[in-house]
């Protein structure tokens, strides 16, 4: 796989999944190559005629109500009278009720989850669309170390992870629970990975994603580590076991 | 997890799985090629889903439903059509070679057709062209372009990564762009009204 070929990269620019500063790259390259820019066109063709021709269509008719009864929501022989068991439309709408008051704890996984959890996103997306995802850009960690100092009170754990596919981008000061706190910020191919560092707080029930983000997160020394990345788990596990397993450089 | 309390499974499956019911079928017609046969898909991934409800995360349902959906659909097409599954495990051969070797990735095709030939493609040709896409093209083409998932929910769907998400979809669509784009479709016996 070459990830930076622009060839590449135009689908998924034109699909609006590049960062903006590969779409800003890309869009130079599109300005600069006439043979890129027939192919944003054909590829844009190709999208359009899909979205006109193929449009979306329901489930078959009697789908759902096969379904239903193959699992008992509904009494097979009587599909259409109101029946003493509540159609799934009805059970919805309660689920909907009672996970909005709160009253049934069986409910409570549909819930949002820990607010750190959610905070460490958050910052990451907003990262993202910043024209900068860190305060201090540098691939040397002591740079990015000292940077801090001042900044927020203990100074955040920062290792080398290139030889592992994971170079350093720089760092930020990121706020959870209304303290700031750091944030390294790493890469893997084309994607940013966010480390909040936040000490004397303890991870509560561990999120795996948000929003489509991957979240990896781990207590070590009373410092709660939070990575959030659109990178596959797989990769964002690596990197967690990687940065865990590096020298505690100080 | 065993379901202790059933009232509670089939509520969270109403809310959770049918709800993206089209979605699930949508999915299951373009992988099994076959309206009738998408419905037993279908069918058959909803009592995997009411059974594995207790595991679901409440994060994405659509992309968990479609992922039960899309394993079913590849159980199907092992038992049907086996055919085109041996063809899966070649083509992830060929594509793995080819990015080892670098380069080439996506070499341009022989003919580059005018945008303005591609934007006029019927239904019946794209549908073609797409149902003669390997699998992994095509469920990957169809996740994004027909079903409007983004590379994430897709890399989740299929279980590869983000950069062969990009690279599959950027295939599939050169493949379509070719097959459209150059004139007659290779079934033309069968073309016309």
């Amino acid at each position: 796989m070459t990830p930076t070929d622009p060839r590449l990269l135009v689908h998924a620019y034109l699909d609006g999944e590049l960062d903006p500063a590969h779409a800003l790259e890309i869009e130079r390259q599109l300005a600069d190559d006439p043979a890129l820019a027939a192919e944003r066109e054909r590829v844009e063709a190709l999208r359009r005629a899909i979205a006109e021709q193929l449009p979306r269509e329901g489930a078959p008719p009697g789908l759902a109500r096969r379904i239903e009864a193959a699992i008992g929501l509904r009494p097979v022989s009587a599909p259409a009278r109101s029946s003493s068991r509540p159609s799934w439309r009805a059970l919805a709408a309660s689920v909907a009720v009672a996970a909005f008051l709160g009253s049934s704890a069986t409910w409570l996984a549909l819930s949002p989850g820990p607010a750190d959890a959610d905070r460490v996103v958050a910052n990451h997306m907003r990262a993202l669309m910043a024209t900068q995802p860190v305060d201090v850009g540098s691939s040397d960690r002591h740079t990015v170390k000292p940077w801090f100092n001042g900044r927020i009170p203990e100074a955040p754990r920062v290792v080398d992870l290139a030889g592992a596919g994971f170079p350093l981008v720089g760092g930020r000061i990121d706020v959870v629970g209304r303290a700031p706190v750091a944030t390294l910020v790493y890469r893997h191919r084309q994607h940013l990975i966010s480390l909040s560092e936040v000490p004397g707080r303890t991870i509560a029930a561990p999120e795996r994603q948000i929003a489509g983000y991957n979240i990896v997160s781990w207590t070590d020394d009373g410092v709660a580590y939070w990575a959030v990345s659109d990178v596959a788990a797989a990769d964002l596990d690596a990197f967690a076991k990687a940065f865990r397993a590096a020298e505690p450089e100080r | 997890m065993g379901s202790l309390n059933s009232e509670d499974d089939q509520a969270r499956f109403a809310s959770v799985v049918l709800p993206h019911l089209a979605d699930a079928y949508a999915l299951a017609r373009w992988l099994t090629g076959d309206r009738a046969d998408a419905e037993d898909v279908v069918q058959e991934a909803c009592l995997r889903a009411f059974r594995g409800i207790g595991g679901f995360s409440g994060v994405n349902a659509r992309a968990w439903l479609l992922t039960i959906v899309r394993h079913a659909a590849y159980t199907w097409l092992g038992k049907n059509r086996s055919a085109s599954l041996v063809m899966v495990d070649d083509l992830e051969a060929v594509e793995q070679k080819q990015a080892s070797s670098g380069g080439g990735a996506l070499e341009q095709g022989p003919q580059t057709p005018e945008a303005a030939l591609i934007a006029k493609a019927d239904a019946r040709r794209l549908e073609a062209a797409i149902a003669e896409l390997p699998v992994p093209f095509r469920e990957t083409l169809v996740l994004r372009d027909v079903q409007g998932l983004d590379y994430r929910e897709i890399a989740e769907v299929t279980k590869v990564p983000i950069g062969t998400v990009m690279s599959r979809l950027a295939r599939a669509r050169r493949r379509l762009i070719e097959r459209i784009g150059t004139g007659e479709p290779r079934g033309r016996a069968r073309g016309g009204a």
